[in-house]
């Protein structure tokens, strides 16, 4: 694995040899709700069989590699479910697989590193994960629910405490910690008995916050300007 | 230079001149990065922009339209440009770059001349700023992680609220830490505050 190579994805392409080349999208295709064993199929084949708009994949997937496309791709209401139900199962990997994770090194890190910096490390984290977790609630009891009604409905009743701006104000925040948290293991905090563990600690964190950073940009690149036009211009169709 | 992490892209329809340059340029910068670009529609999609320090095009890409060149320049304010010259091409194109490699030059002097274009705004370079907290910021810093607000540690420090905001913004920036829980890490870490006097001090 040499992350250095990265291929602007299109449609006609073999899904296994882009996963070959960046396994993380491993983890994006899971997020679509997707096999990632596909044996010789095209992206194009695969987003078929699972009724996924080729273009919301490819576009994704290029976030994936490296590439910013959203403004230029054309989305329609029809996509909203699919790209809601991506993020809502980001939400799940955070919850159930990512942050447990982090936690479960930070404990295990404290066992054998007790300084007290250890100890302000934990609690750092706990604070800042219920504030994540308070973050993802809102968006699946809220705001996914009200997406998905426009989506159904083209309804344009405006939710009125949901903004794009204090989207973005809450985003920025949850990325700042992390990269605070990775400043502070990577730079300052001596090392303690626990450099295998805080090496996997670090690692865990760069790829919460790669996953996290692509999640945002699906949220307010995409899937907000999107619901902004519907609001603005229901579609009683 | 031989530290140097640049950051370099590549646009060459031509797969072997590609490989070659790319395991030409890994030589001369071990720790660097190339990604390649089918065309500038590609590289303008990139989502980092400002780590390209160096872009590489062969000029034919440009050929039948080198206004486009232009208006993604625009996009990458920190690269330099580089024609990757392979066949006979107008001046007036080759003028659009700010470098040339010939497809005849030496390995030395292609690693010789990224490394003259990337000299001024080497990351690796040892004048990164001092991130060291002056006596002052430090005092500032105490008195925040003991939950003082901006106006009570201007009153105790005998400084204007002003004053007090803009130290905060130079400790965070120092630092690269914000949220104060951080900062209380970052402050004992450097050893600007014991544990007990947060524990002692509520």
């Amino acid at each position: 694995m040499y992350l250095t190579k990265k291929t602007y994805v299109k449609e006609q392409m073999k899904l296994a040899g882009l996963l070959f080349e960046n396994p993380y999208l491993m983890l994006m295709m899971q997020h679509f709700g997707l096999n990632f064993v596909v044996q010789d199929k095209s992206v194009e084949q695969v987003c078929r069989e699972n009724d996924i708009n080729k273009d919301v994949f490819t576009a994704i997937a290029n976030l994936y590699n490296g590439f910013q496309e959203l403004d230029s791709v054309h989305f329609t209401r029809t996509d909203i479910p699919s790209v809601i139900s991506f993020l809502k199962n980001s939400h799940q990997y955070y919850k159930d697989e990512k942050y447990p994770e982090i936690k479960a090194l930070i404990d295990e890190i404290a066992r054998v590193n007790s300084t007290p910096e250890i100890k302000l490390i934990e609690q750092f984290f706990d604070e800042y994960f219920h504030e994540v977790i308070d973050h993802l609630e809102y968006e699946d009891e809220v705001a996914f629910p009200y997406f998905e009604k426009l989506a159904e409905e083209g309804e344009s009743k405006q939710l009125a405490d949901y903004s794009a701006r204090v989207y973005r104000d809450h985003h920025t925040d949850i990325e700042s910690k992390i990269m605070e948290l990775k400043k502070l293991l990577l730079k300052h905090i001596p090392l303690h008995q626990d450099k295998t563990l805080r090496r996997r600690l670090i690692i865990s964190l760069f790829e919460l916050e790669y996953d996290l950073t692509i999640h945002y940009a699906i949220e307010e690149d995409l899937l907000i300007p999107l619901i902004n036009h519907f609001e603005k211009t229901p579609d009683r169709g | 230079m031989a530290e140097c992490n640049i950051h370099i892209a590549i646009i060459e329809p031509s797969h072997m001149i590609y490989e070659g340059l790319s395991t030409i340029l890994l030589k001369g910068n071990p720790h660097g990065r190339i990604l390649r670009f089918e065309n500038l529609d590609e590289l303008k999609e990139y989502r980092d922009k400002n780590c390209l320090e160096v872009i590489i095009v062969n000029p034919a890409i440009i050929m039948g339209d080198p206004g486009a060149l232009g208006s993604v320049k625009k996009h990458f304010r920190k690269a330099q440009w580089v024609g990757l010259v392979a066949a006979v091409f107008s001046d007036s194109l080759l003028q659009l770059f700010d470098a040339r490699i010939q497809i005849t030059d030496t390995p030395g002097n292609i690693n010789s001349t990224i490394a003259r274009l990337t000299e001024e705004n080497c990351i690796c370079a040892d004048d990164s700023p001092v991130e060291e907290l002056s006596d002052r910021e430090k005092e500032v810093l105490i008195e925040l992680v003991h939950g003082l607000s901006n106006k009570e540690i201007a009153d105790k420090l005998h400084i204007s609220t002003h004053t007090v905001i803009s130290h905060r913004k130079n400790i965070s920036q120092k630092a690269g830490i914000k949220s104060l829980s951080g900062l209380t890490i970052y402050a004992i870490t450097q050893n600007i505050i014991s544990i007990e006097d947060i524990q002692s001090g509520g």
